[in-house]
């Protein structure tokens, strides 16, 4: 059985469907990247995954089906990063973090200063060291991303769903984003579903990539094993023309690098292994 | 606030401070609000018994201040509420229809019942059921957005400004229509020690209520979905803050009439003075909403010689204090 597993799930908007009978799977460990065009479905994915839009269809976490349960059980196996968070009150940066803990909290119950400590530790994990005290609205959009990603670090969940975490966040963090994301899912029974802005990023750091090119049609990528061919004829489904290629670091490692032709010269004879640097 | 040092102490120092302040100030016009009024009091006199005093302290002054001091204070908690849950600043408890409720309940309760409580009876059941109609009416949206809420509450506040429209056109001009205009303006005239236990404790339970639940009231701020990702029973828990908070402000409205700006005012004022909404922020908008009602009150039974609307002064109150903190945060930024 999978970690966790979505089947024929279908959700949309007013009538129009965006996502139909849409399936698969992530495995333990997994950080799944998700990449679409504008449009193409993937907040309403994750939205339909966390029950917040009607939908059709069934995900299970370890063979428990998240339909049925209740808000504050779910949020205990589940955290969700929205691309926005609606927070628009005068708020401390810790404050925020702390309302991580609500779904281990009673009604009345006010966070332990273990949850504080805790707090402020992922505070700092995420570059936000010192800020606690800060007015989350006072940040800007970026550190907001880093505040709520800190908040759901810390809220101890299994599975995390994020909708392009990083699209505010400037060259560095985006990195530094992805690198938390795989040292939280190492922690073991835990699993990432993630959408994201950025194909570079997904490549190099998602185990498995979900490519959204139809309301019916996913299909499912393996960055570290499909070869390179297989990869741009279907990455281009979405970003049009492009090609792939493998760099290295200076350190030796292996990165994919994946850059936009011109639209004419989809065809154009090229080499599909060149190695820059 | 300016400091970069993580605090662990929140709410802040400032907001402690201000509260000092703020509780200060309340009880000092606690004072001078139990010694104003047509028949002088002094502490001598108190102190050595006279038995015409002591009737006019309890009965009359220590009542009409208790009012003044909880029903301003739940007016402000009310309006920190609804300002949160509603993420606008510009919501009161008036959003969803307590107010017109109220005074529709209160003009029912004039012309066909007699004695000052049941006029706070009806305009509580008044109050109660414009609540309860419009929480109804929001339930029917299976997506339980705030907005269904306001447009819920704007369609009973309608209704019942009909229902009072009516009731007005039925009323008799010389006595009836004078006493409904003059409840609608708001007073704590008519307010004496036997009517009011019932509705103070009840306000002062729900307001405790509200501050217990003040870490839910924050995360019903966030947007609905994620709210909900966060352990948030969203339109649950909201039904029971809104209805507290409105509990708090019925208990109140249907005493005094209504009062204006209150509900509005008091916790802006506190959030511009302390930029947070912690604990600490809203306990200060209750201090300010105190204060400003008890002042406005003690004006209103000594400029003139008969007793005027507390209204009057709320807003005259209110309006500078609230020019003052715009310019005052104009200038920070």
């Amino acid at each position: 059985m999978s970690f966790f597993t979505v089947s024929d799930l279908s959700a949309g908007y007013g009538g129009r469907s965006v996502i139909e009978k849409l399936s698969f799977h992530l495995e333990e460990g997994c950080v799944l990247g998700i990449l679409g065009a504008n449009g193409s479905g993937k907040t309403t994915l994750l939205k339909a995954i966390c029950g917040i839009l009607p939908h059709g269809g069934s995900c299970a976490l370890e063979g428990i089906p998240l339909d049925g349960l209740s808000p504050r059980k779910l949020a205990r196996l589940c955290g969700y990063i929205p691309q926005r968070s609606g927070i628009s009150i005068d708020i401390s940066v810790l404050d925020v973090v702390l309302m991580g803990f609500n779904p281990q909290l009673g009604l009345l119950e006010a966070p332990s200063p273990k949850m504080k400590q805790d707090a402020l530790r992922a505070l700092e994990l995420t570059g936000l060291a010192g800020m606690a005290g800060k007015n989350y609205l006072h940040l800007s959009e970026g550190q907001k991303q880093l505040c709520i990603l800190a908040r759901t670090l810390a809220s101890g969940s299994r599975l995390l769903l994020l909708d392009e975490p990083e699209s505010s966040l400037d060259f560095r963090y985006r990195y530094r984003m992805l690198e938390l994301l795989r040292d939280w899912t190492a922690k073991g029974r835990r699993a990432v579903l993630t959408s994201l802005h950025d194909p570079s990023l997904a490549l190099n750091y998602c185990d498995r990539l979900l490519l959204l090119t139809g309301p019916d049609t996913c299909r499912l990528l393996l960055p570290g094993s499909d070869p390179l061919e297989k990869m741009e004829k279907e990455l281009s489904l979405i970003y049009g023309s492009i090609s792939l290629h493998r760099c290295r670091e200076r350190n030796g490692a292996e990165r994919l690098v994946m850059l936009k032709e011109k639209e004419e010269e989809i065809n154009a004879g090229r080499d599909e292994n060149h190695i820059c640097g | 606030m300016n400091s970069m040092k993580p605090s662990m102490a929140l709410p802040t120092v400032n907001s402690k401070h201000l509260c000092a302040a703020g509780a200060a100030l309340l009880a000092a016009l606690a004072v001078v609000s139990l010694l104003t009024g047509k028949y002088p009091l002094t502490l001598e006199g108190l102190l050595a018994g006279d038995e015409m005093q002591l009737r006019v302290f309890w009965n009359l002054r220590a009542s009409r201040t208790a009012v003044g001091i909880v029903g301003g204070f739940a007016l402000g908690i009310a309006g920190f509420v609804y300002q949160t849950v509603f993420r606008n600043p510009l919501a009161s408890p008036d959003v969803i229809g307590v107010s017109s409720g109220a005074s529709a309940g209160a003009a029912a309760g004039i012309l066909f019942l007699s004695g000052a409580a049941q006029v706070t009876l009806a305009s509580f059941a008044g109050a109660l059921a414009a609540v309860g109609l419009a929480l109804a009416l929001s339930a029917l949206d299976k997506a339980g957005r705030h907005s269904t809420i306001v447009l819920a509450g704007i369609a009973v506040h309608s209704l019942a400004q009909t229902v009072l429209m009516c009731l007005k056109l039925t009323a008799d001009p010389e006595r009836e229509l004078a006493s409904i205009e003059y409840w609608i303006m708001g007073s704590l005239n008519a307010i004496s020690g036997y009517s009011i236990k019932g509705n103070l404790i009840l306000c002062l339970l729900c307001i405790a209520v509200l501050f217990l639940m003040h870490r839910q009231i924050l995360l019903l701020s966030a947007e609905e979905g994620e709210a909900r990702m966060l352990g948030v029973s969203v339109g649950r828990l909201r039904l029971a803050v809104l209805l507290a908070a409105t509990l708090t402000v019925a208990s109140i409205v249907s005493l005094s009439g209504l009062i204006s700006f209150v509900g509005l005012l008091a916790p802006h004022g506190a959030r511009m003075l302390t930029h947070r909404n912690d604990a600490g922020t809203m306990l200060l908008g209750g201090l300010l909403g105190g204060i400003i009602l008890t002042a406005a009150d003690i004006l209103a039974r000594s400029v003139s010689s008969v007793e005027l609307p507390v209204s009057i002064f709320t807003s005259l109150l209110g309006a500078p204090f609230l020019i003052y903190l715009i310019v005052r945060g104009r200038k920070e930024t």
